[in-house]
């Protein structure tokens, strides 16, 4: 009677909560210094500075946009000229969809709704 | 350990994640960080995984449609993928991120990148094959034409001067990239189901019906044919070239040899058509995709220590093989 290979555990499966792509990989960390196409590998030291003081200011100017957008009417103008308003709740972990209340829609309106960033262009709210 | 003087048998391991049927698989070369594979799936959303363990790293979100097709380059460090939403994408196989996505005018189904990873052959329901210089995003790409039905895949190779495509119109074509003119064309009576090019010996192995053939492919002379028990979907021959492994129609993995062509082994597993299958380059290991949504990892030497797989002592096996059912059972992990 064969005698079945045994295994150390079964292969690790996807994370119900992210995309992945763990930024404390030991890959991540060694590869991915400047991941965004933009910057030239080449670049010099005082631009590639000046570019990631600047990428560092429009993050932080956009988390506290985010904050400030909790609970506030906000219009969404989307692909294929869709204008729609909502309240806005909380972003997920990698700005990959916007969960929204009362959203108004040209059908109706949806009491709460989970819009895909990707299909928006820009928002814009009243603060 | 004397793992070649003990009856063992296969333990694939099983990758879940994807909610619909697997088509499409590729691996990576060996990268500093050992080596990687990514699988395309009809639910839109390739996974990229650790591939010797088959460990989920990540999900390249961003297509809205069935993925067809996947590739990834050699370092691992960009991925690309083909879709049914009209668009081939561009990754970064590090971040996640997407990089670029390319317009088409059909369904893509498959997509390659050259040895420099510096240019994407992708081709499709278009008919047309398209190279697009990844520099230079913007510009057009270029154009061949020549088939006259859909194209399910499209190679480089001969060190990039030429491609190979594999379309509905139940042709294989090899074309010279610089020309971009048809070189020979082969004719078959039914569809190609699949087709895998390897660099290293110049083969081709392609798979229609219940046939597995591997030609030249340089010269696309034929070398020789095998006849499997079940129609085939894919097939991938050993960097080695002493076996090859196909799956197909009857769910099955089957191994053999291919110098006598003679079936080594099959095995049951797959709760569905087998789409794709692929060795390691290490050729350790082989990775099969099914309807069934999942990927499973099986070894080519069964019982050998290597990834998760763990060759035990004959002392040990009682407690093994109870240990080993208790983990297939209740599918539990130990801490």
């Amino acid at each position: 009677m064969a005698t079945p290979v045994s295994v150390l555990r079964l292969p690790k499966g996807p994370d119900p909560n992210s995309r992945g792509f763990d930024p404390n990989s030991p890959r991540f960390v060694a590869l991915c210094r400047t991941s965004i196409s933009t910057s030239a590998a080449e670049a010099d030291a005082k631009e590639l500075q000046r570019e990631q003081r600047a990428r560092s200011a429009l993050r932080e100017r956009f988390l506290r946009c985010l904050l400030t957008m909790t609970n506030k009417k906000v219009q969404f103008h989307m692909h294929e000229k869709v204008d729609v308003e909502a309240t806005f709740g909380a972003s997920d972990i990698d700005v990959l969809n916007f969960q929204v209340s009362d959203l108004h829609t040209p059908i109706g309106v949806q009491k709460e709704a989970l819009i895909r960033c990707q299909d928006v262009i820009s928002f814009t709210f009243d603060m | 350990c004397s793992w070649r003087s003990m009856a063992m048998r296969q333990t694939p391991l099983t990758c879940s994640g994807h909610t619909r049927p697997v088509v499409d698989l590729a691996f990576s070369g060996i990268t500093p960080f050992g080596y990687f594979l990514i699988s395309a799936c009809k639910d839109g959303k390739p996974m990229l995984r650790q591939g010797d363990t088959g460990d989920w790293i990540g999900t390249f979100l961003g297509h809205k449609g069935a993925v067809w097709g996947a590739t990834l380059n050699t370092d691992a460090t960009k991925a690309a993928t083909a879709a049914a939403d009209f668009t081939a994408k561009v990754w970064d196989a590090v971040s996640g991120d997407e990089v670029l996505s390319l317009a088409h005018k059909h369904i893509v189904k498959s997509v390659n990148f050259t040895q420099d990873s510096n240019c994407l052959l992708t081709a499709g329901n278009d008919k047309l094959l398209r190279i697009y210089d990844l520099s230079q995003p913007e510009a057009p790409s270029q154009e061949i034409a020549g088939h006259s039905a859909a194209i399910k895949k499209a190679l480089w190779c001969n060190n990039d001067k030429q491609i190979l495509s594999a379309a509905d119109d139940k042709t294989i074509r090899l074309w010279d990239r610089s020309s971009m003119q048809e070189v020979k064309m082969l004719t078959f009576e039914t569809s190609v189901s699949s087709m895998e090019y390897m660099a290293d010996g110049e083969l081709l192995v392609i798979t229609y019906g219940k046939t597995i053939a591997f030609y030249n492919a340089l010269s696309l002379e034929l070398i020789k044919t095998v006849e499997a028990p079940a129609p085939i979907n894919s097939a991938s021959l050993h960097p080695e070239k002493d076996f090859f492994v196909a799956g197909g129609e009857d769910f099955k993995l089957y191994k053999f040899d291919y110098s006598t062509k003679e079936e080594l082994e099959s095995y049951k597993g797959h709760f569905g058509p087998v789409h794709c299958v692929r060795f390691s380059p290490d050729g350790e290991l082989y990775a099969s995709g099914s309807e069934d949504g999942t990927l499973r990892l099986w070894q080519t030497a069964v019982g050998k220590t290597y990834g998760l797989w763990k060759c035990v002592l004959p002392g040990k096996s009682l407690f093994v093989s109870v240990y080993t059912c208790l983990v297939r059972t209740f599918h539990f992990q130990p801490v």
